[in-house]
């Protein structure tokens, strides 16, 4: 029994949070080189790379360490992620309880089911964005109509990431204060896991 | 071509026929299709399906070397169905004219004509002549009911000629044979016309003079000759290859198609004696009546004007043929061969693979004691030494490398097809140490005439006295820069002596204003009669852009300068009635006025037929008419059909003579080493073949293969095949495969198509195969000249190889 | 001014090709070694060196035998798929006479035009930039007609006012390929079968996934984005953050939450 004296309970390993960061560097060198490709709009911001041709390029590189990272991630949390129980559809019903000012009481693993459907969109993601991104790598490899229904997943996709990212950001910082510290220092207090993760909570405790 | 280029939008039906005009003369199908546009027929008839039969209207299929079989059955449809247009046929035609009862044709005689001379294989052409009255006249019957007349002969003639006959020569389908016959022959009517495109795919055959004769029949009967929109029309295959004939390139005619003197003409008057026809017809003008003025005013031009009538102007310094000599090409390489000629120049020509038989003429070159070429690249001739499977150290020749400038390098005239000849300016200056022909051959002169004033020779009288006046000399008399205006002048002609001409003064050293005014008495010269008047009083009309056309027919009567005196429609006195009018009145070239004539430059300027002081039409044929019986010609005064050569038939389906019995046989055939063999009939080479251009290459490829653009799009040598001979020979498109005859072989892409198919010919089925011969061996890949199959045998009149009809084998190529 | 178009009459082309090479000539594109395939149709397609191309097609057989032939080159759309998935702007463009041009220092090499063209035309060169036809921008902005029209031997191919050519043609009652769609093409054909026979799509479109991307995906993801930024901000005002001091107040000594909680 681990009944540690301790305020903390440990979330996240430091692998955990190294690949977390890396993907998050990558996804955001991807977002600004990619959104000159996504629309002429933003084409300015291939200046920050050193212009276009070079921001294709950073775009291609950052894209295999995204889709690497990425996907280690979601590898080591297969499991945790495709497990769901009553408590979830609970979940789901009551939406996490975020429409209501009040703190629901839903148990939830480590992982909330929101947090497991937004882990298991982000494999699915990264297959896409992965898959999709090597068939338009040189845009005369494959057939033209496989090319062009990649460039239009790769883009569908792309705006699935940007809102899914909007809403992981705001969950984890300004909508749930004390969870950014699972990603910065690899802990959480256990008053954030009784109140987000109370099923986690007492497997940890019970060692 | 009797019309030009633009006249052919004028005709309501255009048969291409032994001409591939859509690949081979591009620039003509704009008028091809302005004619369509107007609502003409087009009709292509070829063995293969090509380009220009996927624009025309009807198409028919006829076996390589069938057409006077299928020409024959038209004049038989014509002649039957009563289609030909009677009045110019009776008034224009030698139709009504009563030929020599002792005349047979071969109906009769079991395929030849009567006078066969089997071991001479030729003809005693006496009994091929007219009844004459005492006046010397021919005899005529003008109803044409005479069983004797030329008329009714013909009818019998072609009467052989039926549809089921034809097809099962031919392989034509009956019903794609009435097709043709059907369309072309309603333009027998006055308001109607129809015009022929051929080339070489008539002129290359063993009976190519008779092909042409055949379709020049058809016109006449349909009384298409010097009509808008008519005529018999040579497209021809380079762009100056109508001067280059025009001034005398062939072996056996001078400038101006004055016959080369023989050994039998000993001096000028015996000349003119046998080449001056004569007529006691006053309505005929018999223009070669005027011979004896052409070739003295071309010898003046030619030598010094010192020399006297005495002297026969220099008649006598003019090379001369033996009696019964032929000079043509087949008989100048069998000669090489033989090791009987020592040096040869090589002019602009690439005879290792536009030569028939090119194996032949390879291993002629290895014959002489030198070679000279000028070209613009290296090629297959002048590289002939290292050739394939040619070992340089065994070759005794000596090369030499003339580079000589392109046509945009240099000034001068080129005549089109049309007889236009147009003045052309030099673009760019030439590469390198390229110079000009017409530099080369001066320079040439000057060498020659100064080893001949050194060291004498033999008979230096020829080069010493060959007057050479075309621009400034050097104190030593030698030109460093030929003047082509010069050269030009002297074409056209001047006076060499004041003279006065039906009441008009001309001084000496004024300009020739036209040939009429060529005199027999030595007192004008003229390079080339035909082209006097192209610069004469009134400058250089070759150079003329006008572009007015009054007659709205497409004349255009100021753009550049055509022979013969700028009539752009030559026999066009047969485009109007008797009394001088317009047989179509929409499409008029010619009219009386009532005192003159009005339109194109008329044939001469006599009144219509009608006035007793009128002359006949036809001016170069000493009866005034047109032939329809020609008794000049070696096989017969009307086509007869003969095979090829190299024939899939081992008897001509019609009688009992296989092959043409006048042309001359280079080989006993089937023997062996034989370098000229032929193999008729013989299970080895069971496929017909024959030989074309490509729009993408020109003639040997010489400067389309250095041309990277167009090498492009005709990488290398192919073979164009059926699909059902595809299937029976294992071979689909894009294999690499052996086309050997019995002479050579080559090897070439396989292009399986459609567009060939298979023939149905006296119950057997008969493939044809079909090579272009633009390639030669210099070109990496390309493979090499489809010549290397063609056999040794020409044109029984005219000695033009028979590359359009010969017997091969073709293999997938193993390995 | 007036847009200007091809007018390409395949009933009149004899396949001679000299647009083809008169086209190499005027823009110094570098000939192609090639091989004889069994076909005289060569290059076999549009290559950065070859911006026109003739196409030789046999159909039927026998009497029925045809051939066709089609002149294969930019179409120059007026809804040009190839400047609506460009992602850099002017790299191609409408010329003023209203032919989809090109500029290479523009190009940014990400090959999308490739896939945008709805007739599969530009190319990529040795220089890695876009290439294709261009009507001959350099001629017909002097008052030239482009190289191949200039070398046409039959007047298949013909250049000028865009409405003239095809009132003319209709006037001919010829039927005309690409008046409308695709707002109207730039290189419109007088065809003798239909489209398909040639090649051609029966209706010229961009390709579905383009349109989706460029027309439907990128405007909802613009909305989309912004939407779920709003929607957070709007969460963060109303429902407000779960905040956990909050929660521990509530929850004081309770480690242990009920066993069975609903």
């Amino acid at each position: 029994m681990n009944n540690s004296m301790s305020r903390y309970v440990e979330r996240f390993n430091v692998v955990e949070r190294v690949l977390h960061w890396t993907l998050v560097v990558a996804f955001f060198i991807l977002v600004f080189t990619g959104l000159g490709l996504y629309a002429r709009t933003f084409f300015g911001y291939f200046d920050f790379f050193g212009g276009p041709q070079q921001g294709i390029l950073f775009h291609k590189w950052a894209g295999v360490v995204f889709f690497t990272s990425s996907l280690l991630l979601a590898l080591s949390h297969l499991k945790e992620l495709f497990t769901f129980d009553q408590d979830d559809v609970l979940w789901l019903k009551k939406l996490g309880g975020y429409l209501s000012k009040e703190h629901e009481d839903i148990p939830q693993g480590k992982f909330n089911c929101g947090q497991k459907l937004f882990g298991i969109f982000s494999l699915v993601g990264t297959l896409v964005m992965g898959i999709t991104g090597i068939i338009i790598w040189d845009p005369a490899a494959f057939g033209r109509g496989l090319t062009q229904f990649s460039l239009m997943l790769h883009a569908l996709f792309f705006t699935l990431f940007m809102m899914g990212v909007v809403v992981h950001i705001y969950l984890t910082t300004l909508g749930n204060p004390g969870t950014i510290s699972s990603m910065l220092y690899g802990h959480v207090t256990k008053t954030w896991a009784k109140a987000h993760a109370v099923k986690w909570y007492r497997k940890v405790q019970k060692g | 071509m009797t019309n030009h280029w633009i006249d052919i939008r004028n005709a309501d039906v255009v048969l291409m026929m032994g001409a591939n005009p859509a690949e081979n003369h591009p620039v003509s199908f704009k008028y091809v299709l302005e004619a369509k546009d107007r609502g003409a027929t087009l009709i292509s008839v070829d063995p293969r399906f090509t380009r220009t039969s996927a624009k025309a209207d009807i198409y028919a299929p006829l076996r390589s070397g069938t057409d006077i079989p299928f020409l024959g059955g038209m004049i038989r449809y014509i002649l039957e169905n009563n289609l030909y247009f009677d009045e110019y046929v009776r008034h224009y035609t030698n139709a009504s004219f009563l030929v020599s009862d002792d005349f047979q044709m071969p109906g009769e005689l079991d395929g030849l004509f009567s006078g066969y001379n089997a071991e001479k294989r030729n003809y005693d052409k006496a009994s091929w002549s007219f009844q004459r009255n005492e006046d010397g006249t021919p005899k005529t019957d003008p109803s044409l009911q005479d069983p004797r007349c030329v008329f009714q002969l013909m009818k019998k003639h072609f009467s052989r000629y039926t549809p089921e006959v034809v097809s099962d020569i031919t392989g034509t389908p009956q019903d794609q044979l009435l097709k043709v016959y059907e369309a072309y022959a309603a333009t027998g009517k006055r308001d109607k016309v129809a015009t022929i495109l051929y080339a070489m795919g008539w002129t290359q055959h063993t009976v190519g003079t008779q092909n042409i004769r055949a379709m020049a029949m058809i016109q006449l009967l349909l009384g298409n000759v010097g009509m808008a929109g008519g005529g018999v029309n040579a497209l021809r295959g380079e762009s100056n290859v109508q001067g280059s004939t025009d001034y005398g390139l062939l072996f056996h005619i001078l400038p101006g198609y004055l016959p080369t003197p023989n050994a039998g003409q000993p001096d000028l008057a015996a000349y003119i004696a046998a080449h001056t026809p004569k007529t006691n017809d006053p309505q005929s003008a018999n223009w070669w009546g005027n011979r004896g003025k052409y070739i003295t005013s071309l010898l003046r031009a030619t030598y010094d004007q010192s020399l006297t009538a005495e002297e026969g102007f220099g008649y006598d310094l003019m090379p001369k043929l033996d009696l019964g000599q032929n000079g043509s090409w087949l008989m100048l390489f069998d000669r090489m061969h033989k090791g009987g000629i020592k040096g040869f120049f090589a002019w602009g020509q690439n005879p290792a693979c536009s030569g028939s038989n090119a194996g032949k003429v390879r291993e002629a070159l290895a014959k002489l004691d030198w070679m000279v070429t000028a070209n613009l690249f290296d090629n297959e001739t002048a590289s002939f030494w290292k050739g394939p499977g040619v070992d340089p150290s065994k070759i005794d020749t000596e090369v030499f490398f003339l580079p000589a400038a392109v046509s945009f390098e240099k000034e001068g005239s080129v005549t089109n097809s049309g007889r236009w000849a147009q003045w052309r300016y030099e673009a760019a200056k030439p590469l390198g140490n390229s110079r000009p022909d017409l530099e080369m051959i001066n320079d040439l002169q000057f060498r020659v005439r100064r080893l001949y004033q050194a060291e004498g020779g033999a008979f230096p009288e020829p080069i010493l006295k060959l007057s050479w006046n075309y621009g400034f000399k050097m104190p030593d008399g030698s030109i460093p820069h030929i003047d082509v205006h010069a050269v030009a002048k002297e074409i056209n002609g001047y006076f060499l002596e004041d003279k006065e001409i039906a009441g008009k003064l001309y001084k000496k050293g004024d300009p020739v204003p036209g040939f009429a005014l060529l005199q027999a008495d030595g007192s004008t010269s003229s390079g080339n009669w035909l082209y006097c008047n192209s610069y004469a009083d009134k400058g250089n009309l070759m150079a003329r852009r006008g572009k007015n056309d009054p007659s709205g027919m497409g004349l255009y009567p100021e753009w550049a300068w055509c022979w013969p005196v700028n009539r752009r429609i030559i026999y066009n006195r047969a485009a109007v009635d008797m009394n001088g009018k317009p047989w179509d009145a929409k499409r008029p070239v010619v009219w009386w006025t009532g005192n003159g004539w009005a339109g194109d430059v008329p044939d001469g300027p006599w009144k219509p037929m009608s006035d007793a002081e009128g002359k006949k039409p036809f001016i170069m044929n000493a009866d005034g008419v047109a032939n329809l019986f020609a008794p000049g010609l070696n096989e017969g005064p009307f086509p007869e059909h003969y095979e090829a050569l190299e024939c899939p038939l081992d008897k001509n389906p019609l009688h009992s003579e296989r092959i043409n019995p006048t042309i001359r046989l280079f080989s006993a055939g089937a023997v062996g080493e034989d370098v000229d063999a032929y193999y008729s009939c013989d299970q080895r080479y069971p496929y017909v073949a024959t030989t074309y251009r490509v729009t993408e290459h020109w003639q040997t490829g010489v400067m389309t293969r250095n041309t990277p653009w167009l090498l492009e799009l005709q990488p290398s040598n192919f073979v164009e095949l059926s699909v059902e001979l595809g299937q029976e020979k294992g071979i689909k498109s894009g294999d690499w495969c052996v086309v050997s005859s019995g002479r050579g072989q080559v090897e070439a892409v396989a292009v399986v198509t459609r567009r060939f198919r298979p023939f149905k010919v006296q119950g057997m089925t008969i493939h044809q195969v079909g090579l272009p011969y633009h390639y030669g061996w210099h070109t990496p890949k390309a493979g090499d000249s489809a010549n290397l199959l063609t056999p040794t045998v020409g044109d029984a009149n005219t000695m033009i190889p028979e590359t359009k009809a010969f017997m091969v084998n073709i293999e997938k190529k193993r390995g | 001014m007036a847009r200007k178009a091809f007018l390409i009459d395949m009933s009149r082309c004899i396949a001679c090709r000299s647009c083809q090479v008169a086209c190499k000539q005027w823009n110094k594109l570098e000939p192609e070694a090639t091989v004889n395939r069994g076909s005289y149709e060569n290059p076999p397609q549009l290559t950065p060196q070859l911006y026109n191309q003739i196409q030789f097609i046999e159909q039927g057989q026998g009497d029925e035998l045809r051939w066709l032939f089609m002149n294969q080159r930019c179409m120059h759309c007026g809804d040009a798929g190839c400047i609506k998935v460009c992602p850099s702007a002017g790299a191609l463009y409408h010329t003023p006479e209203g032919m989809v041009a090109f500029n290479q220092d523009k190009c940014i090499e990400c090959h999308y035009c490739v896939n945008g063209c709805p007739f599969d035309v530009p190319r990529y060169d040795r220089k890695k930039k876009v290439t294709k036809c261009h009507a001959c921008v350099d001629r017909i902005a002097n008052g030239l007609v482009p190289a191949c029209v200039k070398a046409c031997p039959t007047q298949t191919l013909r250049f000028g006012d865009r409405d003239a050519l095809i009132a003319e043609a209709k006037a001919a009652g010829k039927t005309v390929y690409g008046e409308s769609e695709l707002k109207g093409l730039g290189a419109v054909y007088i065809l003798e079968d239909a489209p398909q026979t040639y090649n051609l799509p029966a209706k010229p479109a961009i390709p579905a996934s383009i349109f989706l991307w460029k027309d439907v995906i990128k405007p909802l993801g613009i909305l989309g984005f912004w939407g779920a930024m709003g929607a957070a901000l709007l969460h963060y005002v109303t429902f407000g953050p779960k905040k956990l001091d909050e929660y521990g107040r509530r929850h004081d000594d309770d480690l242990n939450p009920p066993e069975k909680g609903a």
